[in-house]
């Protein structure tokens, strides 16, 4: 297979690599780059693990190639930091005990990040809707619906 | 398996060391296997003799090093285990880190599971911190020339009371030689804290490997690449158990990009499974292309004809058979009691297959280096990884190490060793590592399923309205009689061997003065569906009977639920409970079941219409170590479809004392939740030998707009700990099955709980 040149920003560092037209997103992140912070539990697109955003939103990494984001930019769990300060959001999952196993965790940030971006006072009626397509199996989501309102009223703060 | 009452005592046989090898080198706390058998820590440490068991480590800096032998497998049970070493070790927290280490002897027996790793672990770590505390304050008293007795720990310093002079933990390690060595007898006598003296256990720390988890840093078996590896793919046997290949045909699969090979393998001596066809590629894409393309003939073997149906009959059919299964409970003269009742009410439930539904679907890492094999996974069982491995593979058990991972949840499933036997056998076919992962199909379909399970549960009332006689016959395919046969149990009788873990929970705290329980073991799910663990285990499916048929016998005898189990909850003769686990006895369920009920507002707290409360209680997981526990489930039943909605779960559970109670909360609204799907949402079927669900479109777990509000009281009353992450997962079931009936009149007595059942129990079908 031929391989074609992609240029790609993630988390603000520039990529310039030459792969193959099928790579989808989540390989590249994880085998090729070693960003293993981006799940992968289906691989088709119904669990929400992969999430990364992109423009703003989240999307699946399961379920979308490289090529197709060429000269774009993604931000993954590991770019969500200030150097040493972590995210809002981030933070927020930590003071609720909004993670156990955190398998879900990467991909549940990202969506409340871009729930947020959309509407930055959610209800929790609102949360529970947006993040149907995140799974999670350890907690009840009580603490993920916590960790989300706290989250968002931080990032609002913030501004 | 062993019962936790067995380790309690086993590690007390043997004497503990506390020592350093050089000075200023910091110490090592471990017990040794045989007492006496080396000198002291020092000349174990320093001849590199040093066998032990090994728990905590101290750098001469001051930071303690706790060594967790359990899966994370989102428990943080890790944390739970610092805090009862630092609590005694009076260390400053902040210095207080925790490890997974790899298999080794040293790290003893491991295993996770059963709610057991808190309960099992509290009073073992909680000597060991005290013991390195006793040897830190006798090197402290040497160096300032004073008598130990004046000194005392606090903070990681060791203070004397008399000149107010102090050192460090980091001095101390920094400077001296520490060699200790507390005999059995010095160990038992030692005085831990109680109850209300804790500074460190009970407090709601925040678990020590969250920030990894927040921010990518953490490592799960999935992330793991080693050189020169390819990906493994199964390509899927066409039953779940029992097909061997013949042949396969890769000349479809060499003409894709980064094609590796196939492994073919036509016998596992394990018996983990009957074959594999495992297709590798440079790439995962190449491997899953490749698995695709590849043509595979099969031998389907002897379950191609099973399906759910024929299990189910099975069961039925043993359960009919009184010359099937053996006794577990004998109390009194059931069948007297049984013929002399007033009333009698029979019941039969089911429970379906279960799928464990790991987030990370099962993987590992396989890789030869030196004569040594090297697997990288998540594993809650490490011993027996190490053991069966080294078995499929041929090889001396001393020459496989297991590298504990991360787990993306465990549930039970992470004690089968599947994964790390088949990327080993590929690895050793074709001499590479290998980095299998399954894929969601395959993770479904070759789950160790929880068994699918039939009851038949009977009571005698006597005219007072009184519960004489009870008999119950579960039959269920028995997991630990395929992963463990030694762990079968004795039965009452003595004529045969009983699985405990797929009958406890019938022998539950009620009085029934005649009881009969009999287990028998359903051989056709043994065959199609080998049986796993699966989170809360045999207590899921008992108390689904149990505590589903007491509401039938209160509303057949017009009495009320609530009242109806509080009047057998008089906590007398063997229901009185002994120290240290069940200290309190029925009592303690009692007042869960008050707590529960007062909560939610059971019986007074006005409901819309089609909305009723129903309540549950249970003492899971096993006799000898329960947490006492209560749930009221609310539910809408939609009157035209039929449709169930879980409104609002209410839990009291007393677990004596919550070592993290933070973390004990997120254990049980985890566990709530699971419990509730598992009833409500998930099914797992078989169509001739083969599971029909491939996928989260097919098996469709209780997702965050659909989970229930959940209210959640911890009952502490300073007793011994108790585990948290099962019980309520057996809890939740009958609760709502009782409040289905409350409020639709609809009893249905299998899963999952769906409108068409309740529409159907409605009609009279
Ligand atoms: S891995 Fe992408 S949605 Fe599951
Ligand atoms: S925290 Fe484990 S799956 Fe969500």
């Amino acid at each position: 297979m031929n391989e074609i040149s992609v240029q790609i920003k993630i988390n603000n560092n520039n990529y310039e690599r030459n792969i193959k037209p099928n790579t989808l997103l989540i390989d590249f992140l994880r085998d090729d780059l070693g960003l293993t912070g981006t799940h992968s539990g289906c691989d088709t697109s119904q669990c929400g693990a992969c999430m990364v955003l992109h423009n703003n939103s989240a999307i699946k990494s399961c379920s979308i190639l490289v090529a197709q984001l060429n000269n774009q930019e993604i931000t993954t769990i590991e770019g969500l930091q200030d150097k040493d300060k972590l995210h809002p959001m981030q933070n927020s999952f930590r003071n609720n005990h909004g993670l156990q196993c955190g398998f879900c965790t990467p991909g549940m940030i990202i969506s409340a990040i871009s729930l947020f971006n959309e509407n930055n006072d959610p209800t929790e009626d609102e949360i529970r809707k947006y993040l149907e397509g995140n799974m999670c199996r350890c907690t009840g989501y009580q603490n993920i619906v916590k960790s989300i309102e706290e989250g968002a009223k931080d990032m609002r703060e913030k501004g | 398996m062993t019962k936790h009452d067995k380790n309690l005592k086993g590690i007390t046989r043997r004497e503990m060391l506390v020592g350093s090898a050089v000075a200023g080198t910091g110490l090592v706390v471990g017990y040794s296997g045989l007492p006496g058998a080396v000198g002291g820590a020092r000349e174990a440490l320093a001849a590199g003799s040093w066998d032990h068991q090994v728990f905590l480590t101290m750098d001469n800096a001051g930071i303690a090093t706790v060594h967790i032998t359990k899966a994370e497998i989102g428990q943080h049970v890790g944390t739970a285990l610092a805090q009862a070493v630092a609590e005694e070790l009076e260390v400053d927290w902040n210095d207080v880190r925790i490890d997974y280490p790899d298999t080794e002897e040293k790290w003893g027996f491991m295993i996770t599971g059963g709610s057991w790793s808190v309960n099992w672990t509290f009073d073992r770590n909680s000597r060991i911190g005290a013991s390195a505390r006793i040897a830190l304050i006798e090197a402290a008293a040497k160096m300032m020339g004073v008598p130990a007795a004046q000194c005392s720990a606090s903070n990681s310093v060791v203070t004397d009371s008399v000149s107010g002079s102090s050192r460090t933990y980091s001095q101390i390690l920094s400077t001296t030689t520490i060699d200790r060595t507390f005999s059995e007898d010095e160990m038992k006598a030692l005085t831990l804290k109680k109850f209300g003296e804790y500074k460190v256990v009970g407090k709601n720390i925040p678990a020590l490997d969250i920030p990894d988890k927040l921010i990518g840093e953490a490592r799960y078996g999935i992330d793991v690449f080693v050189p020169n590896m390819v990906y493994g793919r199964l390509v899927t046997n066409p039953t779940r158990f029992g097909a061997v290949p013949l042949s396969a045909d890769d000349s479809a699969a060499k003409s894709i990009d980064g094609y590796a090979g196939v492994a073919v393998i036509k016998e596992d001596p394990t018996g983990v499974n009957t074959g594999y066809v495992v297709a590798l590629g440079e790439t995962y894409w190449a491997a899953e292309k490749a698995a695709a393309a590849m043509k595979v003939t099969w031998d389907s073997g002897p379950n191609a004809n099973t399906s759910s149906a024929d299990i189910v009959q099975a069961a039925k059919d043993s359960i009919a058979d009184e010359s099937q299964g053996f006794t577990w409970v004998l109390e009194g003269d059931p069948e007297g009691a049984m013929s002399k009742a007033d009333t009698t009410v029979e019941a039969e439930y089911e429970t379906s297959l279960g799928y464990h539904g790991l987030m990370e679907p099962i993987n590992c890492v396989a890789m030869e280096s030196n004569g040594i094999w090297h697997l990288f996974t998540g594993s809650q069982f490490q011993g027996r990884f190490t053991a069966m491995t080294a078995a499929a593979l041929g090889v001396d058990g001393k020459n496989v190490v297991l590298h504990q991972q991360y787990c993306g949840t465990g549930f039970g499933r992470r004690l089968e060793p599947d994964g790390a036997i088949i990327s080993a056998l590929a690895a050793q076919q074709i001499g590479r590592p290998v980095k299998l992962i399954y894929t969601r199909e395959h993770d479904l379909r070759f789950d160790f399923h929880q068994t699918h399970t039939v009851q038949r549960v009977k009571a005698g009332v006597n005219s007072a309205g009184k519960i004489d006689a009870m008999s119950h016959v579960v039959a269920a395919g028995w997991a630990t009689k395929r992963m463990a046969p030694g762990f079968l149990a004795e039965s009452v009788d003595k004529k045969g061997k009983i699985d405990q873990f797929s009958t406890n929970g019938s022998d539950h705290w009620y009085d029934i003065p005649n009881h009969y329980v009999r287990s028998v073991e359903n051989t056709t799910a043994m065959a199609a569906t080998p049986p796993g663990q699966l989170r809360a285990v045999a207590p899921t499916w008992t108390w689904w009977a149990n505590e589903s048929f007491i509401d039938e016998v209160a509303h057949k005898i017009g009495k009320d639920p609530l009242d109806m189990r509080l009047s057998m909850l008089s906590a007398t003769g063997k229901n009185a409970g002994t120290p240290p686990n069940t200290v309190g006895g029925a009592n303690r369920l009692r007042n869960a079941l008050i707590v529960a009920a007062g909560k939610s507002g059971y019986g007074v707290k006005p409901m819309p219409e089609n909305t009723a409360m129903g309540i549950a209680s249970v003492a899971s997981q096993e006799r000898g170590s329960p947490s006492w526990t209560a749930v009221v489930a609310e539910v809408h039943v939609d009157p035209s479809s039929g449709e169930p909605t879980l409104k609002k779960i209410t839990v009291a559970m007393d677990v004596g004392t919550a070592v993290n109670p933070d973390g004990v909360l997120a254990q049980i609204q985890g566990s709530a939740l699971f419990g509730s799907s598992r009833v409500l949402h998930e099914n797992v079927t078989m169509t001739n030998g083969a599971i029909d669900q491939g996928n989260f479109d097919t098996w469709t777990p209780m997702r965050i707009h659909q989970a229930p509000e959940i209210d959640v009281t911890i009952i502490q009353n300073g007793h011994y700990p108790a585990g948290c992450g099962e019980p309520v997962v057996t809890c939740v079931g009958p609760a709502i099955a009782n409040a289905v009936f409350n409020a639709s009149g609809a009893r249905v007595r299998s899963w999952p709980i769906t409108a068409e059942k309740i529409k159907a129990a409605q009609r009279g079908a």
